[in-house]
């Protein structure tokens, strides 16, 4: 495999960009959103022709009219967007449109199963052939787009932001799988927001900014620091505001909660003017101990005061966000789309909803404009009128508009599950300093989230959960990724 | 370039709700074939016809914005027809049969809406049902005997003009513009715009989801009470089989007016349009002699468009 060169037309997504994969790399792909990352996976998949410029492959030119002709030339791609479709089987769906025949002219269900099995077997995966996508986990359905390349014996694997919705356990199979492919000597191409993976299974960085190359580096030469600084043009120390100075009084207490039966029970407290982060191995009851305040994970035993105040546990699922806005908290689900905006109303919608949900149905609602309009200029929401529907915002200016809706109702706590959930380091730096400045006002923030260096970066204290209960209770300015780690497993 | 204006074009005009479209299509055919149809007085008559649709229309919209559907208005009217004209309520006054009909249809909303918001029954099989219930009670207490006349202070009310307009009429748009200006102006109104868009999103802004819903419900109960109100005046005598065609009309008109089932889209004024559509219907049918057959064939055709209307939308915008 040799040089890969292109420019890319009118809206200039590419630059000029040439990048080199090899057999046996991991080739991980950097950028903001908006750098060129997917335009440029895209063309060597064969979704979208390039303007100019020349794909090379084992020596010879190659061009792709469609993603067929690619994966024919031996390039696979996983999407962020997964391509399988639900009610077939695994088999038909690596056979669809290409189903083998009878000569009976029937589809010849037996050899596609038979090849299926031995593609998934590659992969060291026992599942059958013959069961629906829609039972397979998200994990698995990745692995089976992947069987789909190793079938279709491809040599240059592209997975573009794999890990977005798998949990720690997935990811590390994933990341067997990888190792695996590497080994056998496939080229694969990486994309991913998050810098823990890239430092474990990538071999070698490209970084793109604005359509063009930054640098292309070994990962053994480089730092986290050095990598966001290449991504953004600055350092990580800038990317976390100063940490907290002063502390107020305590805003939430829990004491003595117990998520499962059989686990430890645990305290813990957060104070006015404090983040305070959860961190540990994913889905190890973070997210319950978060949700049970809202109604939605119901524990077995504990006491939670907010201010206080003894907030009623297990809360109920209808009302429990009503109840805990009536103690001054805020819940900042984890998944905007599906969870938190309302995708197709406008961004004053999204924003004033949870201030006229304060009030009675049969009053009339108040226009909240001013308000609006302040809480989109201090978050920097790069919109064309309020009125704009939020789905025509990016990532970024939609996360902004979901924390915006959740400060400008007044709170005391927020209680906020992925900050920065599929957003570019910008924007990433911009709400990290939004929920600084909500703890230097007096607010106090309880965050968890998978990335632990964002943890790191933007909490005073952490509590490592693991097991279902806090097993290390630390200061971030001393945290370390592998403290963490070491914390959640020596428990 | 000129593909991306048409384009555009095309999404603002599919925008617009079908029934305005139906609409004037109607309104140019009646104008070129049978110009002297269209005063006041004709027209009067048969937009008359349709206010109680129209009236059952401003609930039915209510609850599709909120994802929800409520087929028992049938029932409903049939309920209240047979209270006003029976000899239970014999000689009562207006206050009391609008009041009984207004509690009837509340009273079934709420049994919708618990149905629907807190036990999760689906919408469409829980209100049939409530409208099977509701008029095998009815035929059971009348033993299969028309009832009775209806008191005849309903009928000249019905009968009776404002200037020039028939009361009806009149009675209906103050409903639509209070409806409308409780969606605009009102909490209310953000909640079911918010609860039809994305009901989780909804409960994370702090939105009472469930109480939303059984709202929604118990007044499109109430709009369905004063529908039957109106439709019972409209007749002289009682009857057990009156009314049974209006939910699925009003659920027509309420699609054709741009409420789209399941994406809490649309307003009042759609709806609106979209029943004068059907009232249009029948002036140009009957103007054309055709009868009951030929205009169930044409209300379903309009029914079809408009479906196919939105499935070229859906389409489109993805």
């Amino acid at each position: 495999m040799t040089s890969i060169s292109k420019a890319f037309g009118s809206s200039q997504a590419l630059w000029d960009v040439s990048i080199e994969l090899f057999g046996g790399s991991v080739h991980a792909l950097m950028g903001e959103n908006g750098a060129g990352k997917s335009t440029l996976m895209k063309i060597l998949a064969g979704v979208h022709q390039p303007d100019s410029g020349e794909i090379h492959k084992d020596g010879a030119r190659v061009s792709f009219a469609n993603p067929k002709d690619a994966l024919d030339a031996g390039i696979s791609t996983v999407f962020q967007e997964l391509s399988l479709l639900p009610n077939l089987t695994i088999s038909e769906n690596m056979f669809l449109g290409r189903e083998p025949v009878t000569r009976l002219g029937t589809v010849d269900y037996a050899k596609m199963n038979a090849e299926t099995r031995r593609a998934l077997q590659e992969l060291g995966l026992t599942l059958d052939p013959s069961s629906l996508v829609s039972e397979l986990s998200i994990a698995e359905r990745q692995f089976v787009e992947i069987a789909h390349g190793i079938k279709a014996d491809a040599s240059v694997f592209i997975l573009d932001e794999p890990t977005a919705a798998l949990n720690a356990a997935d990811v590390e199979v994933l990341n067997r799988h990888i190792r695996r492919l590497r080994d056998a000597g496939k080229a694969i191409v990486y994309i991913s927001h998050r810098m823990d993976e890239i430092f474990e299974i990538c071999d070698t960085v490209t970084v793109l900014k604005d359509g063009q190359v930054i640098g292309t580096e070994d990962i053994a030469d480089l730092s986290p620091d050095r990598l966001i600084a290449m991504m953004v043009g600055r350092e990580l120390e800038d990317l976390f505001p100063n940490r907290s100075e002063n502390l107020g009084e305590r805003l939430l207490e829990v004491t003595d909660f117990q998520i499962a039966a059989g686990s430890r029970p645990f305290s813990l407290a957060v104070h006015r003017g404090e983040i305070v982060a959860l961190a540990g191995l994913e889905g190890q009851g973070q997210q319950k101990f978060l949700r049970a305040l809202i109604g939605l994970f119901h524990p077995v035993a504990g006491h939670v005061a907010i201010r206080g105040r003894q907030l009623p546990l297990p809360a109920n699922e209808a009302n429990g966000i009503r109840r805990l806005r009536s103690y001054g908290a805020a819940f900042v689900p984890e998944d905007r789309k599906e969870e938190g905006l309302f995708l197709g109303l406008s961004i004053s919608h999204n924003i004033a909803m949870a201030l006229h949900s304060k009030v009675s149905e049969l009053q009339p609602a108040r226009s909240f404009s001013g308000k609006v309009h302040d809480t989109m200029a201090s978050m920097n929401v790069k919109a064309a009128s309020p009125n704009a529907p939020v789905t025509s915002l990016s990532g970024g200016n939609q996360q902004k508009v979901l924390l915006g809706r959740y400060l400008a109702a007044n709170m005391d706590l927020l209680l906020i599950e992925e900050p920065t959930r599929g957003v570019d380091i910008g924007a990433k730096s911009e709400i990290y300093k939004l929920l600084r400045d909500f703890a230097d006002e007096g607010g106090a923030v309880l965050v968890l989230s998978r990335e632990t260096i964002e943890l790191i970066g933007l909490s005073d204290r952490i509590y490592v959960i693991h097991g279902n209960t806090v097993v290390s209770n630390m200061q971030a300015k001393d945290a370390t990724e592998h403290k963490i780690l070491d914390a959640a497993l020596g428990a | 370039m000129a593909a991306m204006l048409n384009n555009s074009l095309f999404a603002r005009l599919s925008r617009i709700p079908p029934a305005y479209f139906v609409f004037v299509a109607l309104l140019l055919v009646l104008w070129i074939a049978r110009p002297h149809m269209l005063n006041t007085n004709i027209m009067g008559i048969f937009i008359r016809q349709v206010v109680p649709l129209g009236i059952l229309v401003l609930g039915q919209l209510l609850v599709m914005r909120v994802n929800s559907i409520d087929l028992s208005g049938g029932s409903v009217i049939i309920l209240v027809n047979y209270l006003i004209s029976s000899s239970f309520f014999h000689d009562a006054s207006l206050v009391t049969y609008f009041v009984l009909a207004v509690a009837s249809g509340v009273g079934i909303g709420l049994i919708n809406g618990y149905m629907v918001g807190i036990r999760r029954v689906s919408a469409v099989i829980a209100t049939l049902a409530m409208n099977i219930i509701v008029i095998g009670a009815v035929e059971f207490l009348a033993s299969g005997k028309p009832p009775g006349a209806v008191p005849k202070f309903l009928n000249e009310i019905y009968n009776s003009k404002l200037w020039t307009i028939p009361t009806p009429i009149v009675f209906w748009i103050v409903l639509s513009l209070m409806m409308w200006v409780l969606l605009k102006r009102f909490v209310f109104g953000r909640n079911v715009m918010s609860v039809g868009e994305n009901p989780t999103a909804a409960r994370f802004s702090g939105v009472p989801v469930e109480r939303t819903v059984i709202l929604a419900h118990a007044l499109a109960g109430l709009m369905a009470g004063i529908a039957a109100f109106v439709q019972t005046s409209s007749l002289v005598m009682g009857s057990v089989r009156i009314g049974l065609d209006l939910p699925i009309l009003a659920v027509a008109a309420t699609i054709l007016g741009g409420v789209v089932f399941g994406k809490g889209e649309g307003g009042v004024w759609g709806p609106f349009f979209g029943v004068l559509s059907f009232a249009l219907l029948f002036v140009v049918m009957t103007t054309f002699n055709i009868d009951e057959p030929g205009k169930l064939v044409a209300q379903g055709a309009i029914i079809l468009l408009a479906a196919i209307f939105y499935g070229l939308k859906t389409a489109g915008s993805k």
